[in-house]
């Protein structure tokens, strides 16, 4: 996309607390760079259209060079119209006494319409991010309700999980977090993710050295350093009383910066995407996976080992997220 | 050295080798013009970038939940500026600043070598080289303005005396927290040690909007909206004035107008333009339900980085500053003046031509100011 073009950026879920984190960056030229135009097309349910008007008032007092125009609507075929960029942060959250089932049909509602609308108004080209949870099964239904748009194209969230491996092992090994390198996140964005320090490495003096060489303590690697991360999001919400919205805006900002942008050479970053038979993972859903991106295009790396503890792990969150697919399923034939 | 600093030192070492910022920020306000404040590390990895200390307060509140992210991610110090956090609130908020902090841990910000969270002022103000006081006592139902001086007046008091006995020598400290310009003349006061030039407050949050409301009148992007001045409190006094605005890239791309031929409406001007700026934070809360948290982050950030980077050529942007006599202002006031910045000092733009109605107001605003002042200092 030359940088002369205005791209159309869409945004769901854009009343809510994550969208008014993510919405910033995204103006500010965090996401794609501070000479790409932007149209922000701003989507919510009907009974947040005050609050959405709000955001956009507050948007005209940030006086941002890079917003062409804004667009606030409730309907979805305006708002996928013509759409770059879709970051799909809205769904239906989890309410007291609600089953897993009852989420995973709810859900699929929303991104059974979604998905429609993207597959029959928006360009064919259109990069798509899932946030909203179940991000993984979400993301596999938009994809699935879809079939003109490249599967390829559909990605979920796992770089929160990803950046808070990243965090958790530099306060660790005591270093600056950006020089930690290859983490992975394998699987679901749920408590059954797998943070994989394993092909890691920290930038010392001496050299980029194993994770495992800086942090001598495979108990830790294997045990509190894998809960710590899949727990993370609750820990937030216990201190803050809310959850992580603006920590969840910088995930969405690098994953999408990086899909358009490409990584630095060697760096491995982590992105939900439609699985391949690569690490014994058959095609058929969205999957975690290491991945480098280059030209706007991201490829799975090859050939890391896999052990029996990970093989274990990933297996496990396999099983949860083909268990989710046949769940939701159900729901949007 | 201290441990904690030395291995800041060694960390910081290692910008040699790989820039944190893979980004390309080459944008319009980070490019070198040579007048950005000395401390600033404006050049991609140049040597070892000693972090700058930035003290946040009200560090757990909503503002700052848009602030300190906008700050870790290189807005308000550019893209190779390493940044040490320093994030205060009251005890009260312990634990909620506590999950801030490790959502910053969590957004893997290369810019950011250590978060310090504190409910202790001394530990807080050790060291900072730039202060944003955002927090300060909210008024409450049934609350008269006395009181709420009153209170306030205590907490700016004891953080000046803090800025005074434990921060850089060079702090350069914003106010925002409200009543801000008069907040900050009491830190000012109590900090004599510093030179008073390095107290400001923010005004910057209105100049946006009322840019805002002329690029609506107008018909244009409100990026295009330059120098719209706002003179004296940040109150319902304030005075937003177009007189010297201009309209960038019109009638066409390269061209410029004066905002008030371009707008061609003296009565909105004088009648409908002040109120609308005046009431646009209301306008916001009325429609969110909540205050306008990121255009304030949004505007703290423009403020801090115009006076630390410098002003553009041409470019005349507002702050609450103390007065010097400059438009016949008495001085001892913070006033909210058109500036430009340059090396890290601001400068009060002179010889504006200012109408009588535009005087009018500001001999208003500047009576508020000094009857805030005058019961302000009762309490001291």
């Amino acid at each position: 996309m030359s940088n002369s073009e205005i791209v159309n950026v869409v945004i769901t879920g854009a009343a809510g607390q994550i969208a008014y984190s993510l919405i910033f960056n995204v103006i500010k030229g965090d996401m794609f760079g501070n000479d790409q135009k932007i149209k922000l097309v701003l989507l919510d349910i009907p009974a947040m259209i005050d609050g959405l008007r709000g955001v956009v008032m507050e948007i005209e007092d940030c006086a941002y060079p890079l917003v062409s125009s804004i667009v606030c609507t409730t309907d979805v075929k305006e708002a996928f119209t013509d759409a770059h960029y879709a970051i799909l942060v809205g769904a239906m959250p989890r309410r007291d006494g609600m089953e897993r089932s009852d989420l995973l049909k709810a859900n699929a509602a929303i991104f059974k319409v979604q998905g429609k609308a993207i597959n029959d108004y928006a360009n064919k080209n259109v990069k798509v991010l899932v946030v909203g949870n179940p991000a993984n099964t979400n993301a596999l239904i938009a994809s699935t309700c879809a079939p003109n748009i490249p599967k390829e194209n559909f990605s979920c969230l796992t770089r929160l999980d990803h950046n808070r491996a990243k965090a958790q092992i530099a306060l660790k090994a005591n270093v600056n977090v950006k020089d930690v390198h290859n983490v992975i996140i394998w699987g679901n964005h749920s408590s059954t993710q797998y943070p994989d320090s394993r092909c890691g490495y920290i930038n010392l003096p001496t050299g980029k050295t194993p994770i495992s060489n800086v942090i001598k303590n495979d108990q830790w690697l294997q045990g509190e350093f894998i809960t710590t991360v899949q727990k993370r999001g609750a820990a937030i919400i216990s201190a803050r009383k809310l959850s992580s919205a603006a920590s969840a805006a910088k995930a969405i900002t690098d994953h999408m910066h990086d899909w358009v942008f490409g990584t630095p050479e060697g760096e491995y970053v982590s992105m939900g995407v439609p699985s391949d038979g690569s690490y014994g993972i058959p095609e058929g859903i969205i999957f975690s996976f290491p991945v480098t991106i280059k030209n706007g295009k991201y490829t799975i790396v090859q050939g890391l080992p896999i052990d029996p503890f990970s093989r274990a792990l990933i297996d496990s969150t396999h099983s949860e997220l083909i268990q989710e697919k046949t769940s939701a399923f159900q729901f949007i034939e | 050295m201290d441990s904690a600093l030395l291995r800041i030192n060694n960390i910081s070492g290692h910008m040699t080798r790989s820039c944190p910022m893979r980004r390309e920020f080459g944008g319009q306000q980070f490019q070198q013009q040579g007048t950005a404040w000395s401390l600033i590390n404006s050049g991609p990895c140049v040597g070892r970038a000693s972090p700058i200390k930035v003290l946040v307060t009200g560090a757990a509140g909503q503002i700052a939940y848009s602030l300190i992210f906008m700050i870790a991610s290189g807005q308000m110090f550019g893209p190779y500026q390493p940044i040490q956090l320093h994030l205060l609130d009251i005890p009260k908020m312990a634990d909620a600043l506590k999950g801030v902090s490790m959502e910053i841990q969590d957004g893997a910000y290369p810019l950011v070598h250590s978060v310090l969270c504190s409910t202790d002022v001394q530990s807080a103000f050790t060291g900072v080289h730039v202060a944003l006081l955002v927090g300060a006592f909210p008024r409450g139902p049934g609350m008269q303005r006395k009181d709420l001086l009153k209170v306030n007046v205590s907490i700016f008091k004891e953080q000046g005396e803090a800025l005074g006995k434990y921060a850089s020598r060079d702090v350069k400290v914003l106010v925002v927290g409200n009543p801000a310009n008069t907040n900050a003349l009491v830190a000012l006061t109590k900090a004599s040690e510093l030179p008073p030039q390095n107290f400001s407050a923010l005004t910057r949050l209105d100049q946006n909007r009322a840019a805002s409301m002329v690029s609506d009148k107008v018909g244009v992007n409100v990026d295009n909206v330059s120098n719209v001045i706002i003179w004296g409190n940040h109150s319902l006094t304030q005075v937003p004035d177009v007189t010297h605005a201009i309209i960038n890239n019109y009638p066409a791309a390269g061209l410029t107008s004066p905002a008030l031929s371009t707008i061609n409406d003296d009565k909105w001007v004088s009648e409908s333009f002040m109120p609308l700026v005046q009431n646009r934070g209301a306008a916001v809360i009325a429609a969110r339900k909540l205050s306008s948290a990121a255009s304030a982050a949004n505007a703290i950030v423009g403020h801090m980085r115009d006076w630390l980077m410098g002003t553009k050529q041409g470019e005349i942007v507002s702050m609450a500053v103390i007065s010097d006599g400059s438009y016949n202002v008495p001085k001892g006031l913070i006033f909210s003046f058109p500036v430009t910045c340059r090396n890290g000092e601001w400068s009060i733009v002179q010889g504006l031509k200012i109408s009588q109605s535009i005087q009018q107001k500001i001999d208003i605003t500047t009576k508020e100011l000094q009857e805030e002042k005058e019961t302000a200092f009762s309490f001291l």
